[in-house]
């Protein structure tokens, strides 16, 4: 394929950190022209182009610089919307508002235009204003307590999941609008709340506490039924922090693993059946404990891989970026980046072929693309913009 | 759009996310029916809503020249058979896409269609280990802990649901389908956020950190009735200003702590004397407090809390499935969405197995005959 798939598709991107940018980004890796709103007064800390988090997530954008506080920067920001497909957003509802650039506002200049407005809570009351991350989520869709389910302490979950999930359900939403709109020729304004996507991560869980009376069971039982009646277990290894995961769903995998270990305890009658298994877990589990801690993770896994037995090693960030599945499939890949030099950060599981990716470029330095925009696109002449460079519309 | 799924757990939900949006998702199960109805009543019926069911057998002979009658109408297929099975079949897209250029044939495994580790058993746990999420979270003296519920799943399913869209697009413009090999480790290592970007710039790897995340950005302290996860570092004057109006700053007046390299530092101490003055209130309280100064504090809800919750009832993100049954809930999760030009389907029960059977092989041209000599043979 000579055009990739989302050519000629433009993106008025003022997303930032990571759950916009994901979706921006998923859209530039397949092409669109995105082009990312900064200011240099909005560009500090993880908004900083120069840093690798920024370049990671914001790769094949483009970045100009409006200070939208200013109304002649927002005059610019409709001419712009007028030539562009798809505008997305994830400040507080309140922001966009007050800069007068509504759904209803822009689709003036824009009859058929996508807009993506990614919230906390979804642009309604009584949560409207409230400001929320991935981690906020996390808390609120019953996440955290589900898994500190035990623990005397809630544990947080030691990664943004939630914000890549916010990005992905923005993407979803954004390609089934210009679907929709390849096939009727309207419009969208999509609403999305980060709060209710993360709680679709627990829609089980969910329907679990609403159930009344008969069938419902505590969130332990929960944890087992979604486990479909095998077991699994986290085990220690040989070494420092060394971890494998082993989960048996039937009985011929657990003669295989019988077979691997090679004890004969775990013969016994006490676990000689899936019921018995589970009644006796925490021995169980000590007596498959003593066998992980003599032997490396990677030997385990790979003795119980080769046997027909479901094994995981536990990786850290160490043995992702050494890992020879995901080296063999390519799936990190290298952009050279005018200051940081070769960077590198994950393709995503998207792999369309190599065409894509050869023309992929790192992320943008600060207003890299002013003149393109202003100049090219826009047909701003150069008076004009260093007028607005002065004035501070543009900077 | 018409969309045949062929998925367990790693690709129902995927198929689900476009039945949602109004696509014909057709359900195709062995005569026995999906085993997780059995195992997983609630997981199988949260993930197959809106979704027809028809058994039948592909392996079967009778089976696979149904099957392929429903592929050539079908623009997606998704499945998540071991590397392999469907080449054996006849049934991979190398031949699907002979009946049907334009199918949009999306495989989802543990660890993709190519690489060492192809043939590899998988399931969530394994995923998630292999993908590097379990290895930050938990405490840490404690083993790493995987998230609740199955969310590699979730997540390939997600990618899917957006390569889906791609597809199609590359479809308009070309006349195409394609093949889409999706890892269900590789997306759970595309969520890891700012873990790879450390390592990769730092050569840091990232710990778990028990209740607290992100570098000491967030971390969960406890309350009169539960805790909640509250931002410190971030907004250190204002909390301090608040906790000395109250005589709870006790030690954190003094001169040294001023530094931001000595809050880092003596992180601990720090969550423990906020911890003393958290404990004075509810969560509701804090939530409150919190948000009106816009920081991104929450409470920790259980899911029965989070069925309770006002913001989630103003935006009617709850709904009422079509059929009521009698051990299972009405109420129902929605979508995360809401579209100006677009109204999604009422969210519908997931099928009973084999429901819709008849009346797709009836669409297909499939005799009444046909139907019972084929119901006798078991293949559907």
């Amino acid at each position: 394929m000579d055009k990739p798939i989302l050519g000629g598709i433009r993106v008025l991107d003022f997303t930032w950190i990571l759950a916009g940018p994901y979706a921006t980004r998923v859209l530039a890796d397949f092409g669109a022209g995105v082009i990312k709103i900064q200011s240099k007064k909005t560009a500090q800390d993880v908004e900083q182009n120069n840093t690798g988090y920024f370049n990671t997530w914001n790769r094949n954008k483009r970045s100009v610089t409006l200070n939208l506080g200013h109304p002649e920067a927002r005059e610019i920001l409709l001419k712009l919307a007028a030539i562009s497909d798809v505008v997305v957003e994830s400040f507080s509802p309140r922001v966009m508002t007050n800069w007068g650039l509504t759904y209803d506002r822009l689709r003036k200049v824009k009859p058929d235009l996508v807009m993506a407005s990614l919230s906390a809570m979804g642009q309604a009351e009584p949560w409207k204003d409230f400001v929320g991350y991935g981690a906020t989520f996390h808390a609120l869709s019953g996440l955290t307590s589900a898994m500190s389910c035990g623990l005397d302490v809630p544990i947080c979950l030691g990664h943004a999941y939630g914000d890549t999930i916010v990005g992905l359900y923005a993407a979803l939403a954004i390609l089934a609008a210009l679907e929709h709109r390849d096939k009727t020729g309207k419009g969208q304004y999509i609403d999305l709340s980060g709060y209710e996507a993360v709680c679709t991560l627990l829609g089980p869980a969910l329907l679990e506490a609403a159930m009344e009376g008969e069938g419902k069971g505590g969130l332990s039982d929960m944890l087992i039924k979604e486990g479909q009646g095998g077991f699994e277990g986290c085990y220690r290894c040989l070494g420092d922090d060394r971890w494998c995961v082993i989960a048996i769903f039937n009985e011929e995998e657990w003669r295989a693993f019988c077979g691997v270990v090679d004890q004969p305890e775990l013969e016994g009658e006490k676990f000689s059946t899936v019921v018995k298994r589970k009644e006796n877990q925490s021995e169980l589990d000590d007596v498959i404990s003593r066998w992980t801690m003599s032997h490396t993770a990677e030997r385990i896994v790979e003795s119980l891989q080769k046997a027909g037995v479901p094994a995981g090693i536990v990786q850290n960030a160490k043995d992702l970026a050494r890992d020879e599945q995901l080296a063999a499939r390519r799936f990190f890949i290298p952009l050279e980046h005018p200051v940081l030099g070769k960077t590198i950060s994950d393709r995503t599981p998207l792999a369309f072929g190599r065409q894509e990716i050869k023309d992929w470029k790192a992320g943008p330095l600060l207003g890299e693309d002013n003149d393109y925009v202003f100049s090219e696109l826009l047909g701003l002449s150069e008076a004009e913009i260093r007028s607005y460079v002065e004035k501070g519309v543009v900077g | 759009m018409l969309v045949l799924d062929l998925a367990d757990e790693q690709g129902s939900f995927c198929s689900k996310l476009l039945a949602d949006l109004g696509a014909r998702v057709i359900k195709v199960e062995k005569p026995e029916g999906d085993p997780s109805r059995k195992t997983a009543p609630l997981p199988f019926s949260y993930r197959n809503t809106n979704k027809l069911s028809i058994t039948l057998d592909p392996e079967r002979r009778e089976g696979r020249r149904i099957f392929r009658k429903l592929v050539k109408k079908a623009d997606v297929l998704i499945e998540t058979f071991q590397t392999g099975h469907l080449r054996k079949l006849r049934l991979s897209f190398g031949f699907l896409k002979r009946i049907n250029p334009a199918l949009i044939h999306v495989s989802i495994t543990g660890f993709g269609q190519t690489g060492p580790r192809r043939h590899y058993r998988s399931c969530d746990t394994i995923a998630s280990a292999f993908g590097g999420q379990m290895y930050v979270s938990g405490s840490p003296s404690g083993p790493p802990v995987k998230p609740f519920g199955q969310q590699s799943c979730y997540t390939v399913s997600l990618f899917g649901a957006v390569a889906i869209f791609l597809a199609l697009r590359e479809r308009r413009l070309t006349g195409k389908g394609r093949h889409i090999d999706l890892s269900a480790q590789e997306a759970v290592a595309s969520t890891l956020d700012h873990v790879m970007v450390d390592y990769f710039y730092n050569k840091t790897i990232t710990r778990r950190q028990g209740n607290v995340y992100g570098n000491k950005g967030f971390c969960i302290l406890p309350c009169k009735d539960g805790f909640i996860q509250i931002t410190i570092l971030q907004n250190w004057e204002t909390l301090l200003e608040l906790m000395t109006s109250e005589e709870k700053a006790e030690d954190l007046l003094e001169e040294k702590w001023k530094q931001q390299s000595c809050r880092e530092e003596h992180f601990d101490h720090i969550m423990e004397v906020v911890g003393h003055w958290t404990k004075n209130y509810t969560r509701a309280e804090l939530f409150e407090l919190g948000q009106a100064m816009r920081f991104p504090w929450a409470p920790i809800y259980s899911p029965e809390e989070v069925l309770n919750s006002p913001q989630l009832a103003a935006r009617q993100f709850f709904g009422q499935t079509e059929r009521p049954g009698k051990s299972s809930s009405n109420i129902f999760p929605g979508l995360p969405y809401k579209f100006s030009s677009f109204s999604p389907p009422p969210p519908k029960a997931a099928p009973s197995q084999g429901e819709h059977t008849r009346q797709i092989l009836e669409e297909l041209g499939v005799s009444s005959k046909r139907i019972e000599d084929l119901l006798k043979m078991k293949v559907i």
